[in-house]
């Protein structure tokens, strides 16, 4: 009964980001048609080039890293209740300190890596607390603030790279960073396979976190804050002090994004190389998918890493273009930001009606 | 004599749950019908397939000897049926006047004709002695005054049968005396009357006839004259209240003791000024007062949810200015809060997580910040056989629980802290008799026990059967404070308008 009733509630949940899930696919194969391709070979393809192989499933989970861990700082701050909008800018600051850390702290690779990985997210976090102070202090919104502070880190982040911090050994000189010591690297999961060990911490990290979102007494804080703000403050509930660490947290873990993506894949801080793949708005889209659940997160973020690499193989393999990804991930965005409205005026409504509630 | 309007039978399934059960009411012209029932008895339900808001399953409406079908509002106004809702449905930004006539405006060269409009609500006003001001903003208008122009509203489309929606509850006792001279008079004019509600006095006071609903069903119908609140009551609840537990003597030392204690208001007036009020062990205090004159700032200025300008708090010997909620809720405070889905509830939390507000710092149920639900939920399902909770399980959604339902949680929380001191808001707002009786009981309990008691709460008769002492709140100030013995709803009335403690006297010697 009780079992029963649990799986319900799970279907339930499910029954949303698939729905948005299966109608992408249905937008997309409208799509596919008119460019005059068979919908079914097509989506065969993007199949294989997502799942296909072991090389491809590899490679799948690499991409999909960056997202979990971004997915997840982003669900810490949406279970406060906060819309914290600057998961790139933090990322981009935790991965070029990471990358500076590995490059100038001196000791052995592991040493060089811990420190990263702390340089990393402490400059994520830092960041990120920055508009959580803001917000506390000076009322400054959240939304806005951390929006804004985007441009500030990327362009920052460029002109470290492309100054002070530019590896001009090369023969074009790019902006990016000297490439780190290969004792630093973060190790790969399999021989010439391209996902790497933070995917280990980034799966780590979505456990970890789930179970402290739901078992700890922290957990139970950060949640009935972002349930309801004045029940928080009403039970003893330190408001400011919970919203001050889930931001730090947050953009800690935004920050870890760009750090294994430094330590593992790229080796150097090159600039561009995390904005333009979309990181950080593709981890935005699983956060919410997965209503923040942060095992949900790291499953959305896997599916959606899918959807870019096998977008990839097919443009490889046929006809049909690279963009008909974005026209799934397009449709997938509009249901989300639809369920999001829907919520907002459900509870808007309500909040009309307490007092009707005699 | 033939009826102007009656029910035969009405019934409505939702689902497989039977709102109303072959329920049948009568109404003769002239007549004041008094609804009475419990929250959740389908009052409301009824009355909805009267106004055309709801179809029936099965039943028939019978107006003037003809059966009728109403598709929506629209059909029952245009058959005389008008309805004031609970909630008014005023547009706050246009004059009295337009809200009345809105949808029947008269009209002069197919232009809105203000001057015959305005003419046309004064008279009206004045026939049936509704006071009013024709020009005034709707959203200036005090709540009284807003449901004075939605009677108007109704009486200007026509209506001979006003159907009146617990139009009490948001009331001040004043206004309340008001309303139920202008309900007798409408009736005398001639005009039906529908009253629901669940106060018994009231009842008693206006209506010719009740009509007594429990779980759907017809559980009554009686005259007035041949009833009494004792017997409505036992038909309300089904079965016959208790009285509530004696309280015992007690001369506690001084518990809470809040000294001139004062928050500036946006204009030169203050919130709070300068307020002094010291609460003993053994004690309950009750606050009486118009909502609005600080209440709601001195429980959050107690409680530590508001910061305050000047003045002190001490629960026993410990300090509480400057201190936060956690601190001060360790050392012995607990509060029931005035508005529990504001406050007291998250509504998207389970039930098991509303209830784990400030039990999950507590060491019996927090093992190295891990939570320990098991132990907890025992506790969870304590309280929910104690009061009669009605959940499906502990996950359930706390939205989801009916409001008496989610009081009862909220009061079994707070009481289950067992804490020197209680803070009691609204207590029993928008809860059943049955549910009431408990929360009285339990607070009278807590009293006998040696713990002090704030009570705050807009119902009179509340404050009046529970409290020790009586403190009435005005502009911020108490301006009186009564013994138990010596208050009357009638003094604390006149101390509630900010009148004087001579007039209010005088006024009770000239009527003992």
């Amino acid at each position: 009964m009780k079992l029963q009733r649990k799986l319900q509630q799970l279907l339930k949940s499910l029954i949303q980001p698939l729905t948005a899930v299966l109608i992408g696919l249905l937008t997309g194969a409208v799509a596919i048609s008119l460019v005059g391709a068979s919908v079914l070979e097509t989506y065969k393809v993007m199949w294989d080039g997502a799942f296909g192989n072991f090389y491809f499933v590899t490679a799948t989970l690499a991409r999909a890293t960056p997202i979990i861990l971004i997915g997840l700082g982003l669900a810490i701050a949406f279970r406060a209740g906060v819309f914290n909008m600057g998961a790139e800018g933090q990322m981009v600051l935790g991965a070029v300190s990471a990358a500076l850390a590995a490059l100038y702290v001196p000791g052995s690779g592991i040493i060089k890596i811990l420190a990263a990985l702390l340089a990393g997210f402490l400059a994520g976090g830092l960041w990120s607390l920055l508009a959580g102070w803001m917000e506390t202090r000076f009322k400054v919104q959240l939304l806005i603030s951390t929006l804004l502070l985007n441009y500030v880190a990327v362009l920052f982040a460029g002109y470290l790279v492309s100054r002070p911090f530019q590896d001009k050994s090369g023969s074009a000189a790019l902006a990016q960073t000297h490439m780190i010591d290969q004792v630093a690297w973060l190790p790969k999961l399999f021989q010439g396979m391209s996902v790497h060990m933070g995917f280990v911490i980034a799966m780590v990290l979505a456990i970890t976190l789930y179970i402290i979102l739901r078992f700890t007494s922290a957990g139970y804080e950060v949640r009935m804050l972002g349930y309801n703000p004045f029940f928080a403050e009403y039970g003893g509930i330190n408001k400011i002090k919970v919203l001050l660490f889930s931001m730090f947290f947050s953009g800690g873990i935004a920050g870890l994004a760009g750090t294994v993506e430094v330590l593992g894949s790229q080796y150097r801080y090159v600039e561009g190389s995390l904005t333009v793949p979309g990181y950080a708005w593709t981890g935005l889209m699983a956060a919410l998918l997965a209503n923040s659940n942060p095992l949900g997160t790291a499953v959305a973020a896997i599916l959606l890493a899918a959807l870019q690499t096998g977008a990839m193989g097919m443009e490889r393999n046929t006809e049909v273009p690279l963009e008909i990804a974005s026209v799934i991930q397009g449709v997938l965005i509009l249901f989300v930001t639809a369920k999001i409205t829907m919520n907002w005026w459900k509870v808007k409504k309500k909040a009309g009606d307490i007092h009707g509630a005699a | 004599m033939t009826y102007v309007l009656e029910m035969k039978d009405m019934s409505k399934k939702y689902g497989d749950f039977l709102a109303n059960d072959t329920i049948s009411i009568h109404l003769k012209k002239g007549e004041v019908l008094a609804i009475v029932g419990e929250n959740g008895a389908g009052k409301t339900t009824l009355m909805r397939m009267l106004y055309g808001l709801e179809q029936p399953t099965s039943g028939e409406i019978v107006l003037n000897g003809k059966t009728v079908k109403f598709s929506g509002p629209h059909d029952a106004i245009e058959n005389g049926i008008g309805m004031v809702h609970q909630h008014f449905m005023l547009f706050s930004d246009f004059s009295v006047t337009e809200n009345i006539v809105i949808g029947h405006e008269p009209k002069q060269n197919g232009f809105f004709n203000r001057k015959a409009a305005a003419e046309k609500v004064k008279e009206l006003s004045e026939h049936y002695k509704i006071n009013v001001n024709p020009l005034k903003t709707a959203g200036d208008c005090s709540i009284g005054e807003q449901q004075r122009i939605e009677i108007l509203k109704v009486l200007y489309q026509g209506a001979d049968i006003i159907i009146l929606d617990e139009p009490t509850a948001v009331l001040t006792p004043l206004e309340i005396e008001e309303l139920l001279k202008t309900i007798q008079f409408l009736a005398e004019q001639g005009k039906s009357i529908i009253l629901i509600t669940h106060k018994l006095p009231e009842v008693m006071k206006v209506a010719d006839q009740i009509t007594v609903l429990r779980n759907g069903k017809v559980t009554g119908n009686v005259l007035t004259q041949n009833t009494d609140v004792e017997q409505l009551a036992t038909m309300m609840v089904g079965r016959e209240l208790q009285k509530l537990t004696d309280r015992i003597q007690l001369d506690g030392d001084p518990l809470l003791v809040v000294e001139n204690l004062t928050i500036g208001g946006k204009n030169a007036k203050p919130i709070l000024d300068q307020l002094s009020l010291t609460i003993h062990r053994g004690e309950i205090v009750g606050i009486a007062g118009v909502s609005g004159n600080g209440q709601s700032e001195l429980i959050q200025a107690i409680t530590g949810l508001r910061k305050i300008d000047s003045g002190s708090v001490h629960l026993g010997d410990t300090i509480f200015s400057g201190k936060t909620v956690a601190y001060r809720r360790n050392a012995g405070l607990a509060h029931i809060p005035e508005d529990r889905y504001l406050w007291g509830a998250a509504k998207e939390a389970a039930v098991e997580e509303t209830g784990l507000m400030g039990y999950y710092r507590k060491r019996n149920f927090n093992q190295s910040s891990f939570i320990k639900l098991n132990s907890f939920r025992k506790l969870v399902r304590g309280w929910i056989d104690r009061f009669e909770i009605k959940t499906p399980s502990l996950d359930e959604k706390s939205g989801n629980l009916s409001g008496g339902n989610l009081q009862k949680l909220i009061v079994a929380r707070e009481l289950g802290f067992e804490t020197d001191f209680l803070i009691a808001a609204e207590p029993t707002r928008g809860v059943d008799i049955g549910a009431m009786e408990y929360i009285h009981e339990a607070i009278i309990e807590k009293r006998n026990n040696g713990d002090g008691i704030l009570l705050v709460s807009s119902e009179l008769s509340e404050i009046l059967t529970l409290s020790d002492r009586i403190a009435v709140m005005y502009e911020g100030k108490i301006v009186d404070i009564l013994n138990r013995n010596e208050a009357t709803e009638e003094r604390l009335s006149v101390l509630m308008a900010g009148g004087n403690e001579n007039e209010a006297s005088t006024k009770t010697t000239t009527t003992a």
